[in-house]
């Protein structure tokens, strides 16, 4: 497997805003010139079903799937689904699974968990700050921009060794 | 609108990337009826004043209505997930010979290991059954230029073209470069019986014509830049197309590839030289082994996957496997079941065809998220419509039996119609349950003749479900909002035990609709 791409899996359920976390990943390595991409599922998958997402980029990057194994960050916004999906999680990669709790009591809007988890992620990923700004204004247009910037950064801090 | 930065790059699914391709490639009508994995195609178009898009009833009137549209001079698309193309069947086959006058292009999303379907048909098939021609991106931004490529071999062959996604192209996202839309060319629409009234005389000439353009695609094919060798290690050479590319690519980077873009007709003489290029040829392909036949009928010798892997999607981590020729190791899935939402109005509906112990027909649609446990309340599934025409069937076989149809409002107007009328001209008794949340709900909440509003939200005239039912010819029609658990149940059960064909409408916004 290539070894310059960075592979990052999102997992939860329906309704966590996965599809959003993975969303502001994605251009946040867009805008620091990289190549993206991202799967995800739609439909049927999102009644209350598992909803993963993956991202990789790098220089170029083949599969939009990450392999079993092949996850440098494993983002998991749902404790149940945790054991299926750790299986993507490289043997030296970085779990997020212990900020999940931290997350969600530092967070005052629920909707917000997905925003500041992703925060954390962000201090494990060579993308510039400013990226992951533009990201969120990308993603949250004329929405919550303000309030999701917050978030991100209480995030960010948190995930800092 | 796409979002883009500086470089003029956005981040679009393949969806997005082929509705941005078709709308630089001057593209004027695009029809659909909604369907995973295809539903965002229409979506964005819709999107463009520029471009005439609708939700059409069904696939078959969706896919006629372009090709009207393209006969007549106008480019145009039809989009569908593979199932959607086997209600468009019909017109298709003969699609073929009438061709086209401005572009014409079919899109088909198939849904390999079924995400959101009731099967995993590979439709590259449908290419070689109705000799039409087949492009395959094996990425999002392939997908925007494909599309580019289909509009312009459509109109210098005078043939619809198919373009192949799966789940994977659909539903990956990732950095496409966005250009302006071309200006459309003016096409003079004129009468040309013998090209567009396929009687058996016509039809024959256009036959002869069909043949011929066959042999020119396959010309085509062996030049087209879509078919691209990539010399690398002359001891392993791959034949791939698709998404599956992508996923051998990221196991041997160092291989030699044949990538099909242009999976059918094939291109013989570049699949011969490709194949005496390298020590071992291995053929990767999802699904069904659509070009490993084809390379055997040259007599070329190539490894192919064993037969369990026919099943299922591919995966990065199961290409050794592939290529190694080992059998499929079948997992036991822990993915968490879909299932309804806790405030959905067909929990309700459920409840009292449960009570009541009813064999219920079943259909397409978020109502069939009730054959989990803990409702198990649904018994059937096959297709759009066939929650009417099971009950009919069943009442015929088993007419002892407490059996009742079940259906939601926009599968209704889709097909439903149709069986209802047979049911009651063929003196069917029964009930059939229209379970109406007032929106496509599973597909994302689209829009149907029954909601009263278009693709963009346009009012237009709404299609009133318990008049059509009278006008079919039901003996009874009522309205009943499930959520009065009491009244809903009495009626279900009054209607069941009566000699008389009843259609209950049980009437409830879904939560999820977006006003």
């Amino acid at each position: 497997m290539n070894s310059k791409i960075t592979s990052v899996t999102f997992g939860g359920i329906g309704g966590q805003g996965v599809l959003t976390a993975s969303e502001l990943c994605s251009w946040a390595a867009l805008y620091a010139g990289y190549h993206v991409k991202k799967s995800e599922v739609h439909g049927m998958a999102q009644r209350g079903g598992s909803v993963e997402s993956h991202v990789r980029f790098g220089k170029r990057v083949f599969s939009p799937l990450v392999p079993t194994g092949g996850a440098d960050v494993l983002v998991c916004f749902y404790q149940e689904e945790h054991p299926r999906l750790s299986v993507f999680l490289k043997k030296d990669g970085i779990d997020l699974i212990g900020y999940l709790d931290k997350v969600t009591q530092a967070v005052a809007n629920p909707r917000g968990v997905n925003t500041c988890l992703v925060g954390v992620l962000s201090a494990k990923l060579s993308i510039k700050e400013e990226h992951w700004m533009k990201a969120i204004e990308t993603v949250f247009k004329n929405k919550g921009v303000e309030e999701n910037k917050k978030v991100f950064l209480d995030g960010r801090k948190m995930g800092q060794p | 609108m796409a979002k883009k930065d500086k470089l003029n790059q956005a981040l679009l699914s393949g969806n997005e990337a082929l509705a941005q391709g078709a709308y630089e490639a001057s593209l004027r009508v695009a029809y659909a009826y909604p369907g995973t994995p295809s539903t965002e195609i229409l979506e964005v178009l819709s999107g463009y004043p520029e471009v005439d898009a609708q939700w059409s009833v069904n696939e078959k009137v969706a896919f006629e209505v372009a090709l009207g549209a393209a006969t007549a001079g106008a480019r145009s698309l039809f989009a569908c997930k593979h199932v959607g193309l086997n209600v468009a069947m019909d017109p298709l086959m003969t699609a073929s010979y009438t061709g086209i006058l401005a572009g014409f292009v079919i899109v088909v999303c198939d849904d390999p290991g079924m995400h959101s379907s009731q099967n995993e048909q590979d439709t590259r098939w449908v290419a070689l059954y109705s000799k039409m021609p087949m492009l395959e991106p094996a990425s999002p931004a392939e997908a925007r230029e494909f599309v580019k490529e289909a509009f312009a071999m459509s109109e210098r062959f005078d043939t619809p073209v198919m373009l192949r996604m799966t789940t994977r192209i659909s539903h990956t996202k990732e950095n496409v470069a966005v250009g302006e839309r071309k200006v459309p060319e003016t096409l003079v629409f004129e009468r040309n019986a013998p090209k567009y009234v396929m009687v058996p005389g016509h039809a024959y000439q256009r036959h002869i014509f069909v043949e011929q353009r066959l042999v020119k695609l396959a010309a085509l094919a062996e030049k087209t830049r879509l078919n691209k060798i990539e010399k690398g290690d002359s001891k392993l050479g791959f034949v791939v197309s698709g998404v599956t590319y992508q996923y051998v690519k990221e196991n041997y980077p160092d291989a030699s590839y044949l990538k099909l873009g242009m999976t059918y007709p094939f291109c013989d003489e570049k699949i011969r030289q490709f194949a005496k290029s390298v020590k071992k040829l291995v053929v990767v392909e999802e699904l069904d082994p659509f070009i490993e036949d084809h390379i055997k009928t040259l007599g070329v010798k190539a490894a192919a996957k064993d037969p369990s892997f026919r099943i299922g999607e591919l995966t990065p981590e199961l290409i050794p496997d592939v290529v190694a020729g080992k059998a499929k190791v079948e997992q036991r899935s822990v993915k968490r079941k879909p299932r309804l939402c806790p405030e959905c109005p067909h929990w309700a509906s459920f409840a009292a065809l449960k009570k009541l112990d009813a064999y219920v027909a079943g259909d397409i649609g978020c109502c069939t998220l009730a054959c989990l446990p803990p409702m198990s309340a649904l018994h059937s599934c096959v297709c759009m419509g066939a929650g009417v025409t099971f009950h009919e069937g069943w009442r015929k076989a088993a007419p002892d039996k407490p059996i009742v149809g079940v259906l939601g409002d926009s599968t209704f107007v889709h097909s439903g119609i149709t069986g209802l009328i047979n049911a009651v001209y063929n003196k069917c008794k029964g009930v059939i349950l229209i379970l109406d949340n007032s929106t496509t709900a599973m597909t994302g909440g689209q829009q149907h003749p029954g909601t009263g509003l278009t693709i963009r939200n346009e009012p237009t005239k709404k299609l009133i479900l318990e008049d059509v039912c009278r006008a079919c010819g039901a003996d009874h029609v009522d309205v009943v909002d499930p959520k009065n658990l009491e009244e809903f149940r009495a009626m279900l059960e009054k209607r069941v035990n009566e000699d008389a064909l009843s259609v209950i409408i049980s009437r409830h916004p879904c939560k999820l609709i977006k006003r």
